[in-house]
C-alpha cells in the first residue's frame, strides 16, 4: 500500500504541471494583460497633462513597451516564460502582484489565518455537531426530533452557503441590527484589550460562521444519518444483539465505526477548504481572506497573484484526495488500495 | 434496435416499482406537483405577467396581442405609432364609456417595464400595484422572478442533459475500455475540474459578453466531468461482471454491449442525480449573475435581484422576495432528489426496541 501512496504522490506532479500550464496559457493569450493595463493608465496619464506636455508624442515608446514586456516574460513563447515561472515556483518565489507591487506570498501569508480561522472553525463545529446529531436522527428515525431537525438540515441542504449568507447578512446585520455588516475585525481593533478582541472576532465571525456552517453541516448530518442506518440494520447489529449486547454498545462498537467510512472519504479535502474557504461569503461580508483575494485579483487581472493562489489551492486539493484515501484506508482496514 | 423503443404501458418491474416507492413518499411525490406546475405556470407567464393586454374589445373587434406581432397606437384610435400602452387604453376606453374593453394580465407589468412614481426614486416597496415591490430601476419584482425562474430552470436542464450526455459518453468508455486510455481522461479530468471555472468565464465575459448559449457552453465545458467518475466506476463495475463476458463470448459487438448491457445496468442511478445537478446549476447561475459575470444586464434573474437587494439592504423586500422564492424553489427540487434517492434505493431501514 505503501507504493500506491508514493505512485500517488508522484502523480501529483504530472498533474500540477497540467492545471498551471493550462492556466499559465490562459493569462498569456486573453487581452487585457498587466501591460494593456499600463498602456492605459500611461494613456490617461499622459492626457490628464497634456496641457503642459504637447510635444511629448507616444503613449510608450517602443524601448519602454519592450522592457515592460521583459519585465513581465511577455517577450518569450509560452512555454519558456511557463519554464521560467515554473523554475521560480520550485525555488518558492511566486513572484510580484501586479496591483499592489508586493510580493504574493506576503499577501498570501496576511490573509491565511483569516481563512484558518474560519475554516477550522467550521470544521470543528461541523464534525463536532453533525456526527452526533446524525446518530441520535439514526437511532430515533421518524421520531418528532428526526422530523423537527429535519427541516432546518434540509434547509441548509437545499440552499447554496452564499444565499444563507445574503439572508443573514439583511436580517441580523442591516434589519435588527445585532450584528455588523462585515468585516474581519473593527477598525480599531488593535487599541482593544486582549478580552475584547476575542470578543470582537467572535462578534463579526457569528453570521458568516453560520453561513459556513449551513452548508457543511447539512451534508455531513444527512451523510452520517444514512450510513448509521445502513448499518443499523446490519446483520452484525442483530447478531451483536442477539449475543446479549446492549444496544448503545452495539452501536459505539460496531455501527459507528463502520458508519464513519464515507464521511472519512471527504475528510481529507477538509484541508483545501481551510485555506480556500468561499470567496462568495468572503465578498458578501467583505471578509479579507483568500477567497477575496483571489476573486479581486481574477477581476483586476493581477495575473502573479491568480497563480499563486492557484499553486496553493491545487496542491492542497491534490494532497487533500490522498488524505482522504488514507483516512479511509485507516478507519476501513478491509480496503487496500493499489492490490487488485 | 428494440431497445430504442420504450413502451410506456409496459414498463420494466422495477421502474415500475421504484415509481410505486416514489409515490408513496408524499413529501416527494406532492413537491413534484407543485414544481411541475410552478414551471408550467412560468412556462405561458406571458399569460399571467405582462405589459400587454389579454384581450381588446375594440369597435367590435377582438385583439389577442399576448403572442402576437407589436399593436400600434393607431389600431385603436390613438394618436402614437408605437406599442400600445394597454394600462392607458383601458383607462381611456373607461372614460369614455364606450362598449370597447381591455382584459389585463393579473400582473400587468412585464420583467423589463419600468414603472416610475413623480417625484420618488424607485425602489418602491410592496403595495397593490407591485405585490412584492419594484427593483432599483423600477421594475416589478414578481415578474423578475417568474421570468427569472424561467431562464434558470431552462438554463439548468440544458445544462444537466448535456453534462450528462457527455459525462455519460466519457466516462462509460474509460469504464468499459480501461487501459490507458483511462488513466489519461483521469489525469486530464483531474486537471480539467481543477480549472477555476469562474475565472474561465471571467475571461471570455472580457473578450465576447456572456449570452444564454456562450454561458451555457463554458458551464457545459467544466461541468461535465462530475458524472465521469460515477459512470467510470459503474461501466467498470459492469464490465467485469460474467453476463458482459457471456456476451462477448457469443460474439456480441463493442457497441451491442455498451448500450444493450453495460448502459442500461448501470445508467438508471444516474437519475437519481438529476434534482441535484438541477438545484446547483440555478445556484451557479444565480451566483454568476450575483457577481455580475452572468447573463447580459437587462435579463431577469434572480442573482442581479440578489446584488441589487444586498446593494441597497434598506430596501429589504428585494433581498427577501429572492431568498423565498430561492428557498421555496430549491427546497422542492431537494425533497424531489430526496424522494427519488429513496426510491432507487433497494434497502429498508431496520429499527431496534
Amino acid at each position: 500500500m505503501t507504493g500506491y501512496f508514493l505512485r500517488r504522490l508522484l502523480l501529483i506532479i504530472p498533474t500540477f504541471v497540467g492545471i498551471t500550464l493550462l492556466v499559465f496559457a490562459i493569462t498569456r493569450v486573453v487581452p487585457g494583460g498587466p501591460i494593456e493595463r499600463m498602456m492605459t493608465q500611461a494613456m490617461l496619464g499622459e492626457r490628464s497633462t497634456a496641457a503642459q506636455h504637447t510635444q511629448s508624442g507616444g503613449v510608450l515608446s517602443e524601448e519602454q513597451l519592450a522592457q515592460l514586456k521583459a519585465y513581465y516574460g511577455f517577450d518569450k513563447p509560452i512555454i519558456v516564460s511557463y519554464g521560467q515561472w515554473l523554475w521560480r515556483i520550485l525555488h518558492f518565489d511566486l513572484g510580484n502582484s501586479t496591483r499592489y507591487h508586493d510580493p504574493v506570498w506576503s499577501l498570501i501569508k496576511e490573509r491565511i489565518p483569516i481563512s484558518i480561522f474560519y475554516g477550522v472553525v467550521t470544521l470543528i463545529v461541523t464534525y463536532g455537531i453533525c456526527i452526533p446529531l446524525g446518530m441520535s436522527k439514526a437511532i430515533r428515525h421518524g421520531s418528532l426530533f428526526d422530523n423537527l431537525s429535519s427541516v432546518i438540515v434540509f434547509l441548509g441542504y437545499a440552499l447554496p452557503g452564499y444565499v444563507v449568507a445574503i439572508a443573514l447578512v439583511t436580517l441580523f446585520a442591516s434589519q435588527l441590527d445585532w450584528f455588523p455588516l462585515g468585516g474581519f475585525v473593527d477598525d480599531d481593533f488593535d487599541t482593544y484589550s486582549l478580552g475584547k478582541k476575542i470578543v470582537d472576532v467572535w462578534y463579526h465571525a457569528a453570521l458568516p460562521l453560520t453561513a459556513y456552517l449551513a452548508s457543511s453541516f447539512a451534508l455531513t448530518t444527512l451523510m452520517m444519518k444514512n450510513a448509521l442506518m445502513d448499518n443499523l440494520g446490519a446483520d452484525y447489529m442483530r447478531t451483536a444483539v442477539a449475543k446479549g449486547q446492549s444496544f448503545k454498545g452495539a452501536v459505539r462498537n460496531h455501527a459507528l465505526r463502520n458508519s464513519l467510512i464515507p464521511i472519512a472519504t471527504s475528510f481529507g479535502n477538509n484541508i483545501s477548504l481551510i485555506i480556500g474557504g468561499s470567496f462568495l461569503i468572503e465578498t458578501i461580508f467583505n471578509i479579507d481572506g483568500i477567497g477575496l483575494l483571489g476573486f479581486e485579483s481574477v477581476v483586476d487581472r493581477d495575473y502573479p497573484v491568480v497563480m499563486g493562489i492557484l499553486v496553493i489551492s491545487s496542491l492542497l486539493f491534490l494532497i487533500g484526495n490522498i488524505l482522504s484515501d488514507i483516512c479511509v484506508a485507516v478507519v476501513d482496514p478491509r480496503i487496500r488500495f493499489g492490490e487488485r | 434496435m428494440r431497445w430504442f423503443k420504450l413502451n410506456p404501458i409496459r414498463l420494466n418491474p422495477i421502474t415500475r416499482r421504484r415509481w410505486t416507492r416514489f409515490c408513496s413518499i408524499k413529501r416527494g411525490y406532492y413537491s413534484m406537483w407543485v414544481l411541475g406546475t410552478l414551471i408550467a405556470l412560468s412556462l405561458c407567464a406571458e399569460l399571467l405577467i405582462n405589459h400587454r393586454a389579454l384581450i381588446v374589445h375594440y369597435e367590435g373587434n377582438l385583439y389577442f396581442p399576448t403572442y402576437g406581432a407589436v399593436l400600434s397606437g393607431k389600431t385603436f384610435g390613438l394618436d402614437y405609432d408605437y406599442e400600445v400602452n394597454y394600462k392607458a387604453l383601458q383607462k381611456n376606453f373607461a372614460e369614455n364609456n364606450n362598449s370597447n374593453w381591455v382584459l389585463l394580465p393579473p400582473i400587468p407589468f412585464d420583467a423589463y417595464e419600468t414603472d416610475l412614481v413623480k417625484d420618488d426614486y424607485p425602489p418602491f416597496a410592496p403595495s397593490s400595484q407591485h405585490w412584492l415591490g419594484t427593483d432599483t430601476t423600477g421594475r416589478d419584482i414578481v415578474a423578475r422572478i417568474v421570468y427569472g425562474f424561467r431562464i434558470a430552470i431552462a438554463f439548468s436542464v440544458v445544462l444537466m442533459l448535456f453534462e450528462y450526455l457527455i459525462g455519460i459518453t466519457i466516462g462509460c468508455l474509460m469504464g468499459y475500455w480501461g487501459g490507458a486510455f483511462d488513466l489519461v481522461f483521469q489525469r486530464l479530468i483531474e486537471i480539467w475540474s481543477n480549472i477555476p471555472t469562474l475565472y474561465v468565464i471571467m475571461i471570455v465575459a472580457s473578450i465576447v459578453p456572456p449570452g444564454f448559449w456562450t454561458l451555457l457552453l463554458i458551464m457545459i465545458a467544466f461541468s461535465w466531468t462530475n458524472m465521469t467518475w460515477y459512470m467510470r466506476t459503474a461501466s467498470y463495475r459492469e464490465n467485469s461482471r460474467d453476463y458482459v463476458l457471456a456476451a462477448r463470448a457469443i460474439g456480441a459487438s463493442g457497441p451491442r454491449i455498451i448500450f444493450r448491457h453495460i448502459l442500461p445496468n448501470s445508467i438508471s442511478t444516474v437519475v437519481t442525480f438529476i434534482p441535484f445537478s438541477v438545484a446547483a446549476g440555478v445556484t451557479a447561475l444565480t451566483a454568476l449573475d450575483y457577481l455580475g459575470f452572468g447573463l447580459p444586464a437587462p435579463t431577469p434573474s434572480w442573482g442581479e435581484l440578489l446584488k441589487q437587494g444586498t446593494d441597497n439592504l434598506e430596501s429589504p423586500w428585494i433581498v427577501t422576495s429572492v431568498v423565498v422564492a430561492m428557498t421555496l424553489v430549491l427546497m422542492l427540487v431537494t425533497f424531489i432528489g430526496e424522494a427519488i434517492r429513496e426510491a432507487f434505493d433497494p434497502k429498508v431501514f431496520h429499527t431496534y426496541e
